[in-house]
């Protein structure tokens, strides 16, 4: 049977390290692992330039090579001959390459260190099956094992979840909640972009422990920041391996560089990683987010998990821009609520809540940083940007006025928070804002009354406090 | 040529794969399954399954030259013996051990990498031949910039 290089798809990933063959024009030969070897099309491969070793000066005496790659379905082994054509330092192979060694190095916070000077265009001359590397049929059976189900009634039962959903909130929760029922994707997590630039934040996780929502990742930090950059999707397989072969590279660096960066609130993530997969959420050109979605398996995500989640992903941003769409032209119809009460429970004349929401009786302090648009509760990080100007003008009226319901058109029009008149994503701001109470300041809830419309109830003393 | 440290890197059970070439200068290998470093490091000896060893056989008759790379996965340290070719004849059934001791070191790195055993399971190391070499050269082959620079 001929071998196709399409057949071996599943060879590209750089789970087990690739050989590579060359040899110099006065006849030494020379053999040395390669990190990853790329398939372009159904002729050709192309490999990472990224040091001017030996291997590179050969090929550029003699373009003819050899590759051994392996199967990490099966085990068995592929000699791929090659002869050298041309390096590409631009283009859609190019960026691809150049995208997974960013990832990686960003991964182990050493973004920027690696680069890849080209893509080297290799043509196929032939494909043997290694003989003494042969296939096993229990490696294949295991791996049949973790093969997800992307069967259309697995597709049918996400998209009914999907239909089902009548609030931003339930609409992300079920999206992941059904990644892992219908597809067993156990780990994920969706960012969207915040106000600033530059910047998303963790909206739902799930297979994590608590506390990931609200974490900040810029573009092209991790693998959420690089597809958010890039607008590509990214799948890493043997994330481990990456990251040694990073770190390999790189041991000559301060330690604290080997490190992930520091930050208030860790990016949701698994401790020993093997593969990840980033899809960014977009319609007709804008991001609306990014689904990351990680295992502790080595080789999870296969050549038709990616393609059925790229598929996916399409579809979940324009689900997700829909609700934000429907939850703000619901909005419109609401009116500005004038309901006068006594303030519960905020300083200087604290009381207990005011919905019998008892089970933090202690008194809590939010200060409110205008220079960094923070708030911290009790000395500890909260939120930030837009969903802490939010809350802070919510608490702020309440403290004043004593009203606690509010709607959402209202704060479009408020002037003072300065939303933008188009596409302000108020909806998952608000979202965000929950979340984080929940996690951090359970005491102080924000409750929807009925759709545009919600409530704030503070379980407990409050004092506010302004600083610059 | 190859020190006491290396020696016991190279023989510890890791990734190892043999390079040749052509009358063409068109390269050719094989995976090896175990070594053996002798006369004080100016020899090595390498394993290879007798079913891959029939790829190279013409060319280290023909021109000798060959290259071996070696990989540890749990940190991808890796170096690249060359040598010239010696002989070549059957492994001895009292060198079995010293094959499937290093063969199952290698198999435990891959493990420790997310690579399981079974990926590996039919993989040919037995029955096999010992290609000696005399040692010309020694290249650190670390990932990174310092990868390519002679060490002995």
């Amino acid at each position: 049977m001929m071998v196709t290089l399409e057949s071996l798809a599943t060879c590209f990933q750089g789970l087990i390290p690739s050989l590579f063959f060359t040899c110099s024009s006065d006849g030494i030969p020379n053999a040395a692992y390669l990190s990853h070897v790329e398939y372009v099309d159904r002729e050709y491969v192309a490999l990472s330039f990224q040091f001017f070793n030996k291997s590179r000066r050969n090929i550029a005496e003699n373009p003819h090579a050899l590759v051994f790659v392996p199967d990490p379905d099966t085990g068995q082994g592929w000699s791929l001959r090659l002869k050298y054509v041309r390096s590409e330092t631009e283009g859609a192979v190019f960026d691809r390459m150049a995208l997974r060694i960013e990832a990686i190095a960003s991964y182990c916070g050493l973004k920027g260190i690696f680069r890849l000077r080209a893509a080297d265009i290799y043509r196929v001359l032939s494909i043997d099956a290694l003989a003494e590397s042969r296939a096993s049929e229990s490696a294949r059976m295991m791996q049949s094992k973790l093969d997800p189900i992307f069967t259309v009634k697995a597709l049918q039962d996400l998209s009914s979840r999907i239909q089902r959903a009548d609030s931003l909130e339930s609409l992300v929760d079920s999206i992941l909640e059904g990644l892992e029922e219908s597809f067993g994707f156990k780990n994920s997590y969706i960012l969207i972009p915040t106000d600033q630039e530059g910047v998303l934040v963790t909206m739902a996780t799930r297979g994590y422990a608590a506390g990931s929502v609200g974490a900040e990742v810029r573009y092209g930090e991790g693998i959420g920041g690089m597809v958010a950059e890039a607008r590509k999707p990214i799948r890493i397989a043997g994330l481990l391996r990456g990251m040694l072969y990073a770190l390999a590279m790189h041991k000559a660096q301060s330690e604290p560089h080997l490190t992930r960066l520091a930050r208030q609130i860790p990016v949701p993530g698994l401790s020993n990683p093997e593969s990840q997969l980033g899809v960014p959420l977009m319609v007709r050109g804008e991001l609306v987010g990014v689904l990351c979605l990680e295992s502790e398996v080595p080789y999870r995500f296969h050549e038709e998990d990616k393609a059925s989640i790229e598929l996916l992903g399409g579809y979940l941003a324009i689900a997700i821009q829909n609700m934000q769409w429907q939850e703000r032209a619901a909005d419109a119809g609401t009116e500005a609520i004038a309901t006068h009460k006594p303030p519960a429970a905020v300083s200087p004349t604290p009381t207990s809540g005011s919905n019998g929401h008892e089970r933090d009786a202690a008194r809590h302090e939010l200060v409110y940083y205008g220079d960094d648009e923070c708030i911290l509760v009790d000395g500890e990080y909260l939120i930030r940007g837009l969903p802490a100007k939010i809350l802070w003008r919510l608490l702020s009226i309440r403290e004043t006025t004593g009203r606690e319901e509010f709607t959402n058109r209202e704060l479009r029009l408020d002037k003072s928070l300065n939303l933008p008149e188009w596409k302000d994503n108020l909806e998952s701001r608000l979202l965000l804002l929950r979340r984080r109470l929940e996690q951090k300041c359970p005491a102080v809830r924000l409750t929807p009354r009925c759709r545009g419309r919600f409530a704030i109830e503070v379980a407990c003393p409050v004092t506010l406090s302004a600083q610059p | 040529m190859i020190d006491a440290e290396l020696t016991a890197f190279l023989e510890q059970g890791v990734g190892i794969h043999i390079g040749t070439r052509n009358e063409r200068l068109e390269p050719n290998g094989a995976r090896a399954v175990a070594v053996k470093v002798e006369d004080g490091g100016s020899h090595l000896v390498v394993f290879v399954a007798e079913i891959a060893a029939a790829r190279l056989r013409r060319d280290l008759e023909s021109n000798g030259q060959a290259a071996v790379v070696f990989g540890r996965p749990e940190d991808e340290r890796s170096c690249q013996v060359k040598g010239v070719f010696v002989d070549i004849r059957p492994a001895a059934e009292s060198e079995r051990p010293i094959l499937e001791k290093q063969w199952d070191g290698f198999l435990n790195q891959l493990q420790m990498i997310g690579i399981p055993r079974v990926s590996a399971s039919n993989w040919t190391i037995w029955p096999a031949v010992a290609i000696r070499l005399k040692v010309t050269t020694i290249f650190e082959q670390t990932p990174g910039p310092q990868a390519g620079a002679q060490i002995a």
